[in-house]
């Protein structure tokens, strides 16, 4: 589904990515993991195309076309998905409006119509229900107020109807307290599918107790220093992000 | 002679062509007014950014054309199409003719032109003068009552071929604790250039509730200044929202007297501006007793090689105990090219007062920009979006309900206008 190679990012005047590498195949969970300033969120903007990031070298391909290619509504269109580490506040749009442009942008892709509005309506307080938000949000302004937990369930929200093939999920646990981690696993768990692939940015473990992921990758310095299974998750929350840079070193 | 000033003289000549000796009294008035006093210059601090000379010299072509107004028959579909469509009883004003067939059957309204009556009319300043010293006719509407639907005044004008020049002048007193809907409506059309000053001055008698929707969508290139003065009774209110879409140099004065204690009024602004527009808002309100609330908001969304001009004035008089005097400024700038000119003016002469103010000018949101692509939304879309979203809180609360859907129709229509020729 995704393949990355020898990626090199920079912003501004800094290089942040150097030389990364990472396959992601349909119905795999990654997650990536690793210390402040080690790339993972610029890795995710990337990907999803923010233009202050740019690329200088290597490649991404995307169900087999170049991903870098395309702008950012594009991906969006074709099934990629960036839950946001901040998500922004846009009062003046209406949360239900933006959902329903999201989910409408990208059945005209497929050549689809336009979504019922009666029928919408419904599955998004059906997906709300199960993360456990007010449908009251459907009507305010985009992430207007919301609180950090209720803006994460809200991106989970959008991804849950956008239904992606390839979610990036960005530090998407940081400030959650625990009903709220829960419900975005449990969102993030239903989307699981053979067909769809999900990266899981983080910083710490405790996500990955709720998502299993198929693999753990440590991002540090703009490039990967070790893949492995979920243990090594475990294994870094055991000895931190030193152990790895040590280990490469050495 | 100067093609950019207007002389006393040609305009007395023109006003001696003018039907209705009974209003010969005051237009002689106002223009020995302006013998003495002269039109507003740029070195006049309150235009200093508006120049009227465009204005002057329509009016120097105008008075040297034949003058003969008629109303075409793509004009008299436009007024149709407009007053069919928004639910309103409508005083037409086209191209300076006036028609009162609808506005006369309302039960609770009292209509006369100034004609009938030969009553003078305020002469208080520069615009005043040549509003009066060209004026055909003006009409006075009392409403003693609270009409079954709002009251429309729709001034509009078209040229064909030759450049036009049109005064419209509209007096209304909404009597003592009444609740009147009033919808000024401005529109131009036509392949040559055009002018039109326009007064609409307002009486809110005491308990007496005015909402005022004020839509000016004139082509863009046209000029016009317009005035609205509004008195407030005691216990009355003003809740008004006034929108510039189109026009070429519009000036704009909105004045508020408030000499009767526990008086409102909200006042809020939206002006879009593109390529080749100027659009200045001036407001002033007086707070000579309270306590009394005054608050404006006007936002504005800049694009193209434009200018915008927001001068909020309040000024608190001695004695004006409990006023609170809110006022605020937002703008949007699109474009490098574009530029604002932002100024609140507080004067307070009282002590116990509250007032503030807020100015800011900014720039588009990229970070959200951005957030809705990620949702699948096109660029275009995106901004169009965040940049309605900037408008849509003014908008919402439009105080007259049938212009509520118009207005969204029509500013969207030109958001997407502006914002199509910006990317």
């Amino acid at each position: 589904m995704l393949q990355i190679k020898n990626l090199h990012s920079r912003i501004g005047d800094t290089e942040i990515l150097r030389g990364l590498n990472l396959s992601v195949n349909a119905g795999e969970v990654h997650a990536i993991m690793g210390p402040n300033g080690s790339g993972k969120s610029t890795l995710a903007q990337v990907i999803a195309g923010h233009e202050d990031y740019i690329v200088t070298d290597g490649s991404v391909t995307y169900k087999g076309q170049d991903l870098l290619e395309l702008d950012p509504e594009e991906r969006a269109r074709e099934g990629v998905f960036l839950g946001f580490q901040y998500p922004v506040e846009i009062p003046g749009v209406n949360n239900a409006y933006l959902l329903k442009a999201a989910v409408n942008a990208k059945r005209k892709h497929q050549g689809l119509g336009e979504v019922d509005a009666f029928e919408f309506l419904k599955l998004a307080r059906e997906k709300m229900a199960t993360l456990d938000m007010d449908p009251k949000f459907l009507n305010r302004g985009v992430n207007e107020g919301f609180s950090g937990g209720e803006k994460k369930r809200n991106e989970i929200l959008q991804m849950t109807m956008l239904e992606p093939s390839l979610a990036i999920l960005d530090e998407t646990d940081s400030g959650l307290d625990i009903d709220a981690l829960k419900a975005v696993a449990a969102g993030v768990n239903s989307l699981r599918a053979p067909d769809r692939a999900v990266i899981l940015v983080t910083h710490y473990q405790r996500l990955l107790d709720y998502i299993e992921p198929d693999f753990v990758h440590v991002l540090s310095e703009g490039e990967i220093l070790r893949s492995g299974d979920k243990t090594l998750a475990h294994e870094l929350e055991a000895k931190g992000y030193d152990w790895v840079r040590k280990a490469a070193n050495g | 002679m100067n093609p950019n000033t207007l002389s006393v003289e040609r305009l007395r000549e023109a006003a001696r062509g003018l039907p209705h000796e009974s209003l010969a009294a005051t237009r002689e008035a106002a223009l020995a007014n302006i013998d003495e006093t002269g039109l507003p210059t740029v070195r006049d601090e309150d235009w200093k950014y508006t120049d009227l000379s465009r204005a002057f010299n329509i009016s120097n072509q105008w008075l040297d054309s034949q003058r003969a107004a008629h109303i075409s028959d793509t004009l008299s579909a436009q007024i149709s199409a407009l007053t069919s469509s928004i639910d309103a009883h409508w005083l037409v004003i086209a191209n300076g003719q006036i028609d009162l067939t609808e506005v006369q059957g309302v039960d609770a309204a009292t209509v006369e032109l100034f004609s009938d009556s030969g009553a003078p009319f305020v002469l208080d300043r520069p615009l005043a003068d040549l509003n009066a010293a060209l004026l055909s006719d003006g009409v006075r509407i009392r409403l003693s009552g609270t009409p079954d639907k709002a009251i429309g005044l729709l001034v509009i004008d078209e040229t064909t071929g030759s450049v036009g020049v049109t005064q419209a002048n509209i007096e209304l007193t909404v009597d003592a604790e009444c609740e009147v809907e009033i919808i000024e409506y401005q529109v131009s059309s036509g392949t040559a250039d055009h002018y039109c000053n326009s007064i609409v001055s307002l009486n809110i008698c005491d308990a007496a509730t005015a909402r005022y929707v004020r839509l000016q969508n004139r082509k863009v290139g046209h000029v016009q200044t317009g005035r609205l003065s509004v008195a407030l009774g005691k216990r009355s209110r003003l809740d008004m929202l006034s929108v510039d879409l189109g026009g070429g140099l519009i000036r704009n004065d909105v004045d508020i007297d408030i000499a009767n204690p526990e008086s409102s009024a909200t006042f809020n602004g939206l002006y879009l501006t593109g390529d080749d527009q100027h659009i200045d808002n001036h407001t002033r309100v007086d707070h000579r007793v309270g306590p009394a609330v005054s608050a404006q908001e006007y936002r504005g969304i800049l694009t193209g090689n434009s200018r915008a001009i927001w001068n909020g004035k309040a000024v608190v008089h001695k004695g004006a105990d409990g006023t609170d005097a809110t006022q605020a400024n937002h703008n949007l700038l699109l474009s490098e090219r574009a530029e604002i000119n932002p100024k609140p003016e507080l004067e307070i002469y009282a002590e116990d007062v509250k007032c503030a103010h807020g100015t800011t000018v900014g720039q588009l949101d990229e970070t959200a920009l951005f957030y809705l692509r990620t949702r699948g939304l096109d660029h275009d879309q995106a901004k169009t979006l965040l940049v309605h979203a900037f408008a849509v809180d003014l908008i919402s609360k439009s105080p007259v309900a049938a212009m509520a859907q118009h207005i969204t129709d029509v500013v969207q229509a030109r958001l997407a206008q502006l914002i199509g020729g910006e990317s």
